[in-house]
Parts: structure tokens; C-alpha cells; sequence
């Protein structure tokens, strides 16, 4: 994390790092962390537990026998996911993560690469990159 | 039941498997239950001790979705599989 820098408008943070992405953290959060768990905690560990669920459900759509058992767990499986990254969206909001951007010359080099694969590809019909 | 004969069988196939609850789907059909009753009850403890009411309003959604998932799965300990199996063709 960088120095405290206080902006308001934290999309992109300048400073010693260009890349990092990153909202404030409220207000009133607390400078000095008590040993209980705060509403950050709270949030984190339901974020986690919809993370496990989210494991749980994909064995169980997998295993289901008839269809319509296998859909009920395949709509409970997909809710959950939203669930999950909506919890997250919130912890982003509320300037709990820190992205970080990966250098466009890494991203160039990639597609490059993998752009090079496409002779290796068995279907003549053309895909989705040109 | 969506069956069809085949010239060497006199047994209908069955296309998909019938909605019949197996011994598998059975434990599953228990052990998600027992994931959905925790997490809601998680999400209600954890969101009445939230201060920030953005947080503890969306700890409250994920704890209402879990019970309503829970009772989405219940609907299939409700299956009759006595009459499920007297449709199926005995092998």
C-alpha cells in the first residue's frame, strides 16, 4: 500500500504506484484495531464462506441425477456466485482491495504469443480473434 | 417419461434419468441443507452486530437468499419416490 494519500475521486491513485487501484477506506474505520471483529471482518468472512459455498454447490450441480435436480443446484450454484461478487464489489467500494494493473508491454507480449498459437488450432473455421 | 424401443431390447430406454431422489442426491439433498441453515444463521448473527448499514444490509440479502435456498431444496425431499419408481421399467 502506498503513503496516506486521501483522495476523493480514488479510481486510479498516482503516487508511488501508478498501476494501483483503489477507493478510501471510510471514515470510521478505526486507526487502531481492536482484537474483535469489526463490520470489515464481518463482511470478509461471509465473503469467504459464499466463496466456499460456491465450491460446495459446483459438486453438488455435478452430481445431481435428473434434470430437474440438476437445474434447481445449477440456479443455487449461479445466485451464490452473484452473491459472492456482489459482497466483493462492496468490499471494493468500501476500499477493502487493491488492484493492480498488469504492464501493457506484459499484455502485448502475451497476445502476441498466444495470437502465434492460432496456427496450432485444429477447426479451420476462423475464431473470434482476427 | 420420454421412452423408445430399440429392435433388440423389449425394455423402453429411458432417455434421462427419472426424477427419482438416489441414495447420492439424498445425502447431498442433507448436506446442503445443513450449509444453507448455517449460513443464514451466520448472516443474520453477523449482520445484526454491523454498524455500517450498507454492510449489514447486504450480509442480510446473502442471509435471506440462503433461506430461500434452503427451502428450494427441501422441495426435493418432498419427492415420492415410491410412485417415481412404479413408472420406472424394472430391469
Amino acid at each position: 500500500m502506498t503513503t496516506t494519500q486521501t483522495q476523493t475521486q480514488a479510481q486510479q491513485q498516482a503516487g508511488a504506484n501508478s498501476q494501483t487501484i483503489k477507493n478510501p477506506k471510510p471514515s470510521y474505520e478505526p486507526q487502531v484495531k481492536s482484537p474483535a471483529m469489526n463490520d470489515r471482518d464481518r463482511l470478509n468472512d461471509i465473503l469467504a464462506m459464499e466463496k466456499y459455498l460456491t465450491d460446495s454447490f459446483n459438486v453438488s450441480v455435478r452430481e445431481a441425477s435428473h434434470p430437474a435436480l440438476h437445474q434447481d443446484m445449477l440456479t443455487i450454484l449461479t445466485e451464490t456466485h452473484n452473491c459472492q461478487y456482489e459482497l466483493f464489489e462492496l468490499m471494493f467500494r468500501k476500499g477493502h482491495y487493491k488492484l493492480e494493473a498488469e504492464q501493457q508491454t506484459k499484455l502485448d507480449q502475451a497476445y502476441q504469443q498466444f495470437s502465434g498459437y492460432q496456427s496450432q488450432f485444429p477447426y479451420q473455421q476462423q475464431g473470434t480473434l482476427q | 417419461m420420454q421412452q423408445t424401443l430399440t429392435p433388440d431390447q423389449t425394455q423402453p430406454l429411458m432417455q434421462v434419468p427419472p426424477a427419482v431422489i438416489t441414495t447420492k442426491d439424498y445425502s447431498y439433498l442433507k448436506d446442503e441443507l445443513s450449509w444453507e441453515l448455517l449460513a443464514m444463521k451466520k448472516c443474520s448473527h453477523f449482520a445484526r452486530e454491523c454498524s455500517d448499514p450498507e454492510i449489514r444490509q447486504a450480509i442480510d440479502k446473502a442471509g435471506l437468499m440462503h433461506q430461500q435456498h434452503y427451502m428450494q431444496i427441501l422441495k426435493h425431499l418432498q419427492t415420492n419416490n415410491n410412485q417415481a419408481m412404479s413408472n420406472v421399467p424394472k430391469s
